[in-house]
C-alpha cells in the first residue's frame, strides 16, 4: 500500500471530552452569572503559572459574531457555541490546538486537534487537561454510568474522537453510501461536510466513534484509527484506477487552471475545486504541496475572510478576495 | 413549521449549521435530517435536538401522571422537565430519577456499563472506603494497590493524580 498517498487522505483529528463540575447545576440550569462563576473556576483550576501564557480566556460577548462563526469554521468550537455569546467563555491555545468550550452543552468541553491521522497524540494532550481538571476540581461521576453529562447519550467516557478524511475516489465511483451504512453497523459515524444545502462539498467525510458508555477511551480510539486506516487503504486503490482516466484528468487540470485564475470564488466552487486540485498533488499529477491546499480548505470560509479582512463583507466582495487568497497561495506554493 | 431542506414534511429536527459565514438554526423533517446525517445523536457534540430526543423517554411519561411531582433537591427540575427538554438538570438528577431514566438510557447505551477512566478522587474513595464485604483487603493490601497504582500515574507523567494518591497513601498509614 502507497504510504505517502494515505497519509495524505486524513486532514485532521479530533479529540473531545465533556465534563461537569459536580457542585454545580449543569449550564441549561444555570443563570449567566452562574455560568461566569463555573467558567472562572474552570479557568483558574486550569490556567496557572506555566500554562497561562500558552492560552487566551476569551468571554463570548467580547467576540464579533464574524469571529465567533470563523473559530466555528476552523472547527474550534461548534455552530450551537457560535450561535449565543450568553454566558459562554472559550480557553483557547495560541497556536489553536486546544480549545475548552465553558458552559455549553456542558460545563467543560475540551477538544484537541491534531494534523493528520493523530489520534493517541490527541488523546494524551485532551487526558492531560481532564486529569489536571479532576485533580483540581470534583467531577461528576458515577460508577455505572461514567462521566455525567447534560444530555444521557455522551454518558460514559463523554468521548468523542473524529478524523476529517478527503475521499474523492471513493466519493466519486459512488460508494460512499454502502460504506456509510457499513461503518453504521460497527458503531461509528461517517458524515459528510455539508455546503448550503444537502450537497456534500469537498468530498470530507468526518468518521466519529458512537459509542460511549462500556468501552474504554483506548479501545473507542483504536477501533477508530484502525477502521480510518481500512478506509483510506479503500480510497488510495480507488484512486490508483483514476490514473488512467484521461477525462478524470483533465478535470484536475482544469481545476486548477480555474483556481489560478479565476477573479470571482464562491465557497462551495472553490471548495469543490480544491478537494480536485488536492486529489491530483497526491496522485503527483500537480505540484501544489498539500499542506497549501489544507490549510486553503479553511482559510476560504466566509466568515474567516472576513477576519482577515477586518470588517465583514459582502458576499460579492469575498468571492473576489477569495479568488485572489487562492491565487496567491497557489503561485507562492 | 415545514422542513426547510425539502419544504414538504414537518420539521422535527432543529439543527445549528454555519452557512455563508453565519450560525444558522436549520428545521428539518426526519427523512431530511436524516439524509443530511443528523439522524445519530452522536454526530456532533452540538447537536440539539430536544424533541426528537424526548422521544426517547415517552414511554416513562404516563406512569407520572396523579402523582405528586417528585423534584430534584439540588436543582428542582422534575423528571417531567427533564423528558421535555431532552436535558437532565444536573449531575444529583441521575441519582434521583435513576430508575425512571435507566429504560432510556438502556434504549441507546444499551446494558452497558462505564468502562473508561474514573476520576482521581473517586478512585482514591474507592480505596480508602472501609469495605464491608468479608473479602476486604486489608490496609496493606489497600496501600499496596494506591502505590502502583501512584507508580503508574508517575511514569505517564501524571503528576498531580500521583499527589493525590500519595496523599491517600499517607492517610492510609496514619490510620495504622
Ligand atoms: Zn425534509
Ligand atoms: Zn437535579
Amino acid at each position: 500500500m502507497n504510504e505517502q498517498m494515505m497519509q495524505s487522505i486524513p486532514l485532521s483529528t479530533r479529540i473531545r471530552l465533556a465534563r461537569n463540575l459536580k457542585e454545580y447545576p449543569f449550564p441549561a440550569k444555570l443563570s449567566a452569572e452562574e455560568k461566569q462563576l463555573v467558567n472562572e473556576t474552570v479557568r483558574d483550576a486550569l490556567l496557572d503559572g506555566d500554562d497561562a501564557g500558552n492560552y487566551r480566556y476569551i468571554e463570548m460577548k467580547d467576540l464579533s459574531s464574524t469571529e465567533a462563526v470563523s473559530l466555528a469554521e476552523k472547527h474550534l468550537i461548534s455552530p450551537e457555541f457560535a450561535s449565543s455569546a450568553d454566558g459562554r467563555a472559550l480557553i483557547l491555545s495560541n497556536d489553536e490546538t486546544v480549545s475548552i468550550m465553558l458552559c455549553e452543552e456542558d460545563h467543560v468541553r475540551i477538544q484537541v486537534i491534531e494534523p493528520g491521522l493523530s489520534l493517541d497524540k490527541a488523546w494524551e494532550k485532551a487526558n492531560a487537561l481532564d486529569e489536571k481538571l479532576a485533580a483540581r476540581l470534583t467531577v461528576a461521576f458515577d460508577e455505572k454510568l461514567g462521566y455525567l453529562t447534560q444530555c444521557p447519550t455522551n454518558l460514559g467516557t463523554a468521548l468523542r474522537a473524529s478524523v476529517m478524511l478527503h475521499l474523492p475516489a471513493l466519493s466519486r465511483a459512488g460508494l460512499m453510501p454502502r460504506l456509510s451504512s457499513t461503518i453504521a453497523k460497527l458503531g461509528l459515524t461517517l458524515r459528510g461536510t455539508y455546503g448550503e444545502g444537502s450537497k456534500i462539498v469537498g468530498e470530507l467525510y468526518q468518521l466519529s466513534n458512537q459509542v460511549t458508555l462500556g468501552i474504554s477511551e483506548q479501545a473507542a480510539i483504536q477501533n477508530l484509527a484502525a477502521i480510518a486506516r481500512q478506509i483510506m487503504e479503500q480510497e488510495t486503490a480507488a484512486r490508483e484506477t483514476l490514473r488512467t482516466d484521461n477525462v478524470f484528468i483533465d478535470r484536475i487540470y482544469r481545476a486548477n487552471g480555474i483556481l489560478q485564475s479565476a477573479y470571482m470564488l464562491t465557497c462551495s466552487e472553490c471548495t469543490d475545486l480544491l478537494s480536485l486540485v488536492r486529489l491530483g498533488a497526491a496522485l503527483g499529477i500537480l505540484d501544489v504541496p498539500l499542506d497549501t491546499l489544507t490549510k486553503l480548505l479553511t482559510a476560504i470560509q466566509p466568515a474567516t475572510l472576513s477576519v482577515q479582512e477586518g470588517r465583514v463583507l459582502p458576499a460579492a466582495q469575498r468571492d473576489v478576495l477569495r479568488a485572489q487568497k487562492v491565487k496567491e497561495a497557489l503561485q507562492n506554493a | 413549521m415545514l422542513c426547510q431542506n425539502c419544504s414538504k414534511a414537518q420539521a422535527t429536527t432543529h439543527i445549528k449549521r454555519i452557512i455563508n459565514g453565519e450560525a444558522t438554526e436549520q428545521h428539518l423533517c426526519a427523512a431530511c435530517a436524516k439524509k443530511l446525517g443528523f439522524d445519530s445523536f452522536f454526530d456532533d457534540f452540538s447537536l440539539s435536538i430536544p424533541n426528537f430526543f424526548s422521544g426517547f423517554f415517552s414511554d416513562a411519561v404516563p406512569a407520572l401522571a396523579g402523582r405528586k411531582t417528585e423534584r430534584c433537591e439540588t436543582c428542582g427540575s422534575s423528571f417531567d422537565e427533564i423528558v421535555r427538554t431532552g436535558m437532565v438538570g444536573c449531575a444529583d438528577c441521575y441519582e434521583t430519577f435513576y430508575d425512571k431514566l435507566l429504560p432510556s438510557i438502556q434504549r441507546i447505551h444499551g446494558r452497558a456499563r462505564h468502562a473508561g477512566k474514573t476520576p482521581p478522587q473517586v478512585v482514591a474513595a474507592e480505596q480508602t472506603a472501609a469495605p464491608k464485604e468479608t473479602a476486604a483487603p486489608t490496609r496493606e493490601q489497600q496501600i499496596e494497590a494506591l502505590q502502583k497504582q501512584m507508580q503508574q500515574a508517575i511514569d505517564s507523567q501524571n503528576f498531580e493524580q500521583a499527589a493525590v494518591l500519595r496523599d491517600n497513601i499517607k492517610a492510609l498509614r496514619e490510620e495504622q
